[in-house]
């Protein structure tokens, strides 16, 4: 039998038993530190966490989607016209510096108060990790094996096909298990600056109304919701590359 | 000998001026945090300038001076006691007093009238909350009693209008993503207006619903424990207020040391009239700036539980005090 999910699970319990016990000794108020027992009580009966979990949800996979996908388009064209890649990085840099909330509201001014300013926030958050990644495993291909296939008259797409795009998928699935928590955390944000629903929107209530157990109770279900997806794109690499 | 004898009086009275801690003596600390960042809120600026002009210090008082994001956590630090006043929206105050139930209470009342309106462009055609119907309606995070309290004196329900959580960017009614659009008095019709928006603003208080605006807040142990520090903490701001009033310019050079370089000044002196203006009413006029009645609160109350934003059951006496204002 495997310790390490037997220590991991004492060592959480250990430290709730502590938040729990400092809390009741020290009888601090709940609208300063929830106790977790008051977490789990809030959690049981608050029905709309699980609607809200659902549209943050979908906005985090929706973002996610299409930031890995503009990452992943732009990093096999600079594979393929490396004269691209200082225009395209400049841009990308000068995105990923700018702070999100900056953006936000103005994404809502041109798109309403739809998911559609959400998605984008998310997206704009993963797009960076998956393009850097992606246009390492592009390049991380063995010299020779390159100067192999060249010799075979291998075209550049055959090379890229046969060779760069197996070569990549560690890489992107490193970037993925980066860029999944990084999409709930951007959906969660682009809500907290406004929204009529989802977990972030949530959070605002609570918070705004001292609050604390919703609070707790829904940064609770964003954390798995988190571990939730992080643990799918584990699954999918470990189905699609057979050595991770 | 006569010599030695006024000497010797002299350093008695230098020694009695000494032990007196309300003049000259060890300066007692006091954290007080605004509820937003630094700007020329009427309640800011009564500390703003009460510091600068050694008014807290003359009372013994020395006043570190904080703020907050606005997310709240003013009233947690004051619960905790890390801050001893700081300040909050009065309706805000009953709510958070029955829920969570932290004991808050307004020890002066600076806006006799709520903080916030509705606008719309004036190329709306819009001129009256009747014309709200069939229109979208915006709030911030959660939608207040007034506004369900302006449908109802308009003969309107809910139901009529489209309402929709519009964060904090005035420029989505500018560029029509909603079309009547919640804003503080003192601030965004400013910024609007200096962008060549021309407004029709709607004031709930126009339509005869009681509204408040901000408070002096200090919670029940302190209230109970410090007295004397805070009748010195309010007189002392209330006579920065009297500075304001009496010298706006002044006042806001003040106020931009704390906004800092980036800061507007002629916008914060826009939001300091607009709250020297709602700072007076028949309660002030008769009794002084910051003087709040049981009548006040226990209107504010009923219309907050009547629109199911507060449960029934406020003791109204509880909530505030006015023996710390001068003239108590």
């Amino acid at each position: 039998m495997r310790r390490g999910p037997i220590v991991a699970a004492l060592t959480v319990l250990g430290l709730v038993s502590l938040w729990e016990i400092v809390v009741r000794i020290t009888n601090t108020p709940e609208y300063l530190v929830p106790a977790p027992s008051a977490i789990a009580e809030h959690l049981g009966s608050a029905s709309g966490l699980l609607p809200a979990a659902a549209i943050t949800l979908l906005e985090a996979v929706s973002g996610l989607l299409i930031g890995a996908s503009v990452g992943l388009l732009l990093a096999i064209g600079i594979t393929f016209w490396g004269h691209l890649e200082q225009a395209v990085m400049s841009i990308a840099l000068l995105v990923k510096s700018t702070p999100v909330i900056a953006v936000a509201p103005i994404l809502t001014i041109w798109m309403g108060f739809g998911y559609g300013p959400k998605v984008v926030v998310t997206a704009l958050l993963t797009f960076f990790p998956v393009l850097i990644n992606a246009i390492e495993g592009f390049r991380s291909v063995d010299r020779s094996i390159h100067d192999w296939a060249r010799s075979l008259d291998a075209s550049p797409s055959e090379i890229f096909m046969k060779i760069r795009w197996p070569s990549a998928r560690p890489f992107l699935f490193a970037a993925l298990k980066v860029a999944a928590p990084l999409a709930m955390i951007g959906a969660v944000v682009a809500e907290w600056m406004g929204a009529s629903s989802g977990l972030g929107r949530h959070m605002w209530v609570a918070y705004a109304n001292l609050d604390m157990p919703s609070l707790f109770a829904a940064v609770l279900v964003l954390t798995m919701l988190s571990a939730g997806v992080y643990r799918i794109v584990v699954e999918i690499e470990h189905r699609t590359i057979r050595w991770a | 000998m006569r010599r030695v004898l006024a000497v010797l009086a002299i350093l008695v009275l230098a020694a009695s001026a000494c032990g007196d801690d309300r003049g000259g003596g060890e300066l007692r600390p006091v954290t007080f945090m605004a509820g937003f960042t630094a700007q020329a809120n009427l309640p800011f600026v009564g500390v703003y300038v009460a510091h600068d002009q050694g008014y807290f210090a003359d009372r013994g008082l020395d006043v570190t001076i904080e703020h907050s994001t606005g997310g709240g956590e003013n009233l947690q630090l004051l619960a905790a006691g890390t801050v001893d006043v700081t300040t909050q929206d009065a309706a805000v105050l009953l709510q958070r007093r029955d829920d969570p139930g932290i004991p808050l209470v307004s020890i002066g009342l600076i806006g006799q009238t709520g903080q916030q309106a509705f606008v719309a462009l004036a190329d709306s055609g819009m001129s009256d909350p009747s014309d709200w119907a069939g229109r979208s309606v915006g709030f911030k995070g959660t939608p207040p009693p007034d506004v369900f309290a302006i449908l109802d004196a308009v003969g309107l329900t809910e139901d009529d209008v489209e309402l929709i959580n519009v964060g904090f960017d005035p420029r989505v009614l500018t560029e029509g993503q909603v079309d009547v659009y919640p804003v503080f008095k003192s601030n965004e019709p400013d910024l609007l207006e200096r962008q060549g928006f021309e407004i029709v603003m709607w004031d709930a208080a126009d339509y005869g619903i009681p509204t408040l605006g901000l408070t002096y807040v200090a919670t029940e142990d302190t209230v109970a424990s410090d007295p004397e520090m805070l009748e010195d903490f309010m007189a002392a701001v209330i006579e920065g207020i009297s500075y304001a009033s009496a010298n706006p310019d002044s006042a806001i050079d003040i106020v931009m040391e704390y906004v800092g370089p980036e800061g507007d000044a002629a916008h914060q002196r826009f939001i300091l009239d607009t709250e020297l203006g709602d700072s007076v009413s028949e309660v002030t006029d008769a009794s002084g700036i910051g003087w709040q009645t049981a009548e006040q609160w226990s209107s504010l109350a009923d219309l907050l539980e009547q629109y199911g934003a507060l449960a029934p059951g406020t003791v109204i006496e509880d909530v505030f005090t006015n023996e710390f204002l001068p003239g108590s």
